[in-house]
């Protein structure tokens, strides 16, 4: 090949590629919009939050961003926005180990913060983040469960809660509860309402568990030593 | 060795600015470091001390690269450079701008309400990794650019010498410039928002900057080995042709996951799969070259060539493919695999290429034609183990975060204190070691040609 070909192929090859590459983008554009909710005022201003305390310099959001803190593409399905809330107006008091600094979120921001963060879990990723395949098969041959382990995962508990390491980190760990000294009758005031005996907590209470589940579920807490 | 073209010597003011800031780069991302283990260890959070450290890196491998350029194209052209003055404008400009830039970085990080929006941008912090830079900064950096091209072409047209070298490399910096614009505008939606910023990204580090670095790789063989140009240059196109052929409609492995429709799937997955095939290619005509070398002039600059050579092929064609596959990047997809392969691509193809081409041009700018080469050895070997092994503890951080998190389903911050906890402290100390190599040769870089006595090459 000569020097006058190999420039004509770099040449055109790349403006060929370029132009492909731009087709592709015109349609993409064209599907973006309806591969996620509108975006509403609420949305945008959200967004504009997540800009202006540069929350990618710690997070990612659609696996895109820094490594040193969860993502945030699917956060508000694992936690309720009461919580969100007082964790993003300050994190200290809402999960003391939380790392997270206090960044000076507005309450205006913050419910702008969760409308976003909302709207980002909505978006047809193609099924990304995919579902943890080896904790689905562990499931399936499982020990029997009692009521009370039922009903602690049927509520998501294990999105904030660990108990021999298996769970999230957002409220205190649980697998030694049961040796705190808080009783049965404790657990089940502290599940219905939790700010009547921890002021300002930010666990959701669970007002519309049936009187059984709570009773099991309790005695499952206490049983955890 | 003298240069021929006293304008040639603009090159160093780059260069000194380039490594003042990757020493600032490194420092701080040693502190990066140790806030995994201790997240308050200084004023400044993660997230600020990390913007310093990517926007650092940025920052002086363009201003690495403007050095570069400045030196190649009188030599290419056969002539002075067009206009000197506006030359060392430019240079200015662009330290003042950067460092209003950091200051603001700074303030922000303190004050994060000083990022206050003003017409409908954020004045001090973008929020954009990569790009945090603001709108007004974006716009100094573009007109410096502009100035910067302008000089260039005005230069070659007064001899009217196009060596293909030379139009490689100016082809590769007008795409450079034209591939931040997609970076300057606010899209409501964030998936919008995230498809056009990797068009920055991923067409700078996978396309532009890569066309540079083939340009490069065939002067610095020319200059250091006095291979030859007809050769070289063919190879060349064939190299930062298929690197494009290969890189734009690889830009898709970037889309798989964000919100954009399937066939990214097929078009990233096929076409980012051949992107190590130019990269190759150029290790084989590094290797080619010498060894038809019969006088080699200048050794170290072309250990540091063939050395880029390598280590762009295996950080970025390697690292880089073992994720690129949707099958395999839903798993890894912003995992800490993402980093390993961030830093040993950026470090191969970029950080040695700037190193490469300050060897092999800086002794002729100070007029020595030999010089004293044993702190060029010893600052390789120290950031290079040291690399490698960063890159090998935060690939291990990055298969027990995939096993532990994405496939059991663990929980992120459980995985992070308790299950990597000795990969951060490994990668701290080593570190340490890619610091100590990065001060022998901020050190050497300053006595380069001072020494007494000097050594044969
Ligand atoms: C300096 C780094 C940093 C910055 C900046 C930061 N975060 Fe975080 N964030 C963390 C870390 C670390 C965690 C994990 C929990 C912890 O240790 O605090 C976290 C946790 C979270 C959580 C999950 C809380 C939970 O209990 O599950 C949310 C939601 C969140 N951050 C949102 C944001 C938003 C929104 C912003 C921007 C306004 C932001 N973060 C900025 C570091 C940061
Ligand atoms: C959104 C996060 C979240 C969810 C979901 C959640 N909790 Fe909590 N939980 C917390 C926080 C935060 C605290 C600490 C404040 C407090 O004690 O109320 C807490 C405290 C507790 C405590 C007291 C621990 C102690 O050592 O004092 C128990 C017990 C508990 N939760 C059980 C549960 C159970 C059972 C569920 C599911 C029905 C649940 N939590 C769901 C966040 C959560
Ligand atoms: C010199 C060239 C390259 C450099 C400097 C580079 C650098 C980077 C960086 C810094 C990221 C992380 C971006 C972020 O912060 O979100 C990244 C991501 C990625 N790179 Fe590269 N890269 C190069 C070449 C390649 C090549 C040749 C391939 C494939 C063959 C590749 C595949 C990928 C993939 C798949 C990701 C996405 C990772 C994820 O999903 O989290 N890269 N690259
Ligand atoms: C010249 C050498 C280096 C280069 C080219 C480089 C490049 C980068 C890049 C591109 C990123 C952002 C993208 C990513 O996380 O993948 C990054 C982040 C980071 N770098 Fe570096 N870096 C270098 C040296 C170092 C050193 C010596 C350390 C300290 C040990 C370090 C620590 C970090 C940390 C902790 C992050 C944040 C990663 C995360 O978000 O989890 N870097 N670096
Ligand atoms: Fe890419």
């Amino acid at each position: 090949m000569s020097n006058k070909a190999a420039r004509n192929l770099f040449i055109f090859g790349s403006l060929f590629f370029f132009v492909i590459f731009l087709g592709l983008t015109f349609d993409t554009m064209k599907q973006i919009d309806g591969r996620a909710p509108e975006v509403t005022k609420e949305v945008d201003d959200g967004k504009q939050v997540w800009h202006k305390y540069d929350c990618i310099g710690c997070h990612t959001i659609l696996g895109n961003g820094s490594y040193f803190a969860p993502d945030m593409t699917k956060v508000v399905e694992k936690k309720p926005a009461g919580y969100l809330k007082k964790f993003l107006m300050d994190p200290k008091s809402t999960n003391k180990n939380a790392t997270m600094p206090k960044l000076g979120l507005s309450s205006k921001e913050a419910d702008d913060m969760i409308a976003f963060l909302t709207w980002i879990s909505k978006i047809d990723t193609n099924g990304w983040p995919p579902k943890p395949i080896l904790a689905q098969a562990a499931g399936v041959g499982g020990a029997q469960q009692t009521r009370g382990q039922q009903v602690y995962q049927s509520q998501g508990c294990s999105n904030c809660h660990s108990i021999n390491g298996i769970g999230g980190t957002s409220g205190p760990d649980l697998t030694k509860v049961g040796a705190a000294g808080k009783d049965a009758e404790w657990h089940m005031k502290h599940l219905k309402d939790p700010n009547s005996l921890v002021p300002g907590s930010a666990m959701p209470p669970y007002p519309s568990l049936s009187d059984s589940d709570l009773k099991e579920l309790a005695a499952y807490l206490v049983s955890l030593k | 060795m003298t240069i021929k073209y006293q304008s040639q010597k603009i090159a160093q003011y780059f260069y000194t600015f380039a490594i003042i800031l990757f020493a600032v780069q490194v420092l701080v991302g040693l502190v990066a470091a140790i806030q995994f283990l201790k997240p308050d260890i200084a004023i400044l959070s993660f997230a600020t001390i990390r913007t310093l450290h990517i926007n650092a890196l940025v920052v002086w491998l363009l201003a690495g690269l403007m050095g570069a350029t400045y030196y190649v194209v009188p030599e290419e052209s056969e002539t002075e450079l067009w206009n000197y003055p506006i030359a060392l404008f430019q240079f200015w400009a662009t330290v003042v701008a950067v460092t209003a830039v950091v200051v603001g970085y700074i303030v922000m990080g303190i004050f994060p309400q000083a990022n206050i929006s003003v017409l409908g941008t954020l004045v001090l912090n973008e929020g954009r990794e990569y790009i945090e830079a603001p709108r007004w900064a974006d716009v100094l950096i573009v007109v410096s650019v502009l100035l910067f091209l302008f000089n260039m072409f005005m230069t070659m047209l007064k001899t009217k010498k196009w060596t293909a070298i030379q139009g490689v490399l100016l082809t590769g910096l007008v795409f450079l410039a034209l591939m931040y614009l997609p970076g300057m505008f606010y899209s409501k939606n964030m998936v919008k928002d995230q498809f056009w910023w990797w068009w920055v990204i991923h067409l700078w580090v996978e396309g532009s900057w890569e066309v540079i670095a083939g340009a490069l790789l065939a002067f610095m063989l020319m200059k250091t080995i006095g291979a030859k140009r007809e050769v070289l240059e063919k190879w060349m196109y064939i190299e930062v042709g298929l690197v494009l052929f290969t890189g734009i409609l690889g830009t898709g492995h970037h889309y798989y996951f964000i919100g954009t429709p399937k066939y990214w799937w097929w078009v990233g997955g096929f076409f980012s799969s051949l992107e190590p095939v130019p990269l190759l290619l150029m290790v084989w005509d590094a290797f080619r070259t010498t060894r038809e070398a019969r006088n080699v002039t200048n050794k170290v600059g072309l250990f540091y060539t063939v050395a880029h050579a390598i280590f762009n092929f295996v950080g970025a064609g390697l690292w880089g493919v073992i994720h690129t596959l949707p099958q395999v990047n839903q798993w890894t997809h912003g995992t800490q695999i993402t980093t390993a392969h961030g830093h040993l691509a950026f470090y191969g193809a970029y950080v040695l290429l700037i190193m490469a081409m300050i060897y092999v041009t800086l002794p002729s700018m100070r007029g020595v034609k030999e010089f004293k080469t044993s702190r060029a050895y010893q600052a390789f070997w120290w950031m290079t183990i040291s690399m490698v092994f960063i890159v090998l503890t935060i690939t291990g951080a990055g298969m027990v975060q995939v096993y532990m998190e994405r496939l059991m389903g663990l929980d992120y911050v459980a995985v992070k204190a308790n299950y990597n906890l000795w990969f951060w402290i490994i990668r701290a100390i080593f570190g340490v070691g890619f610091l100590v190599g990065t001060l022998i040769f901020v050190y050497d870089y300053f006595r380069l040609g001072k020494d007494q006595g000097l050594q044969k090459t």
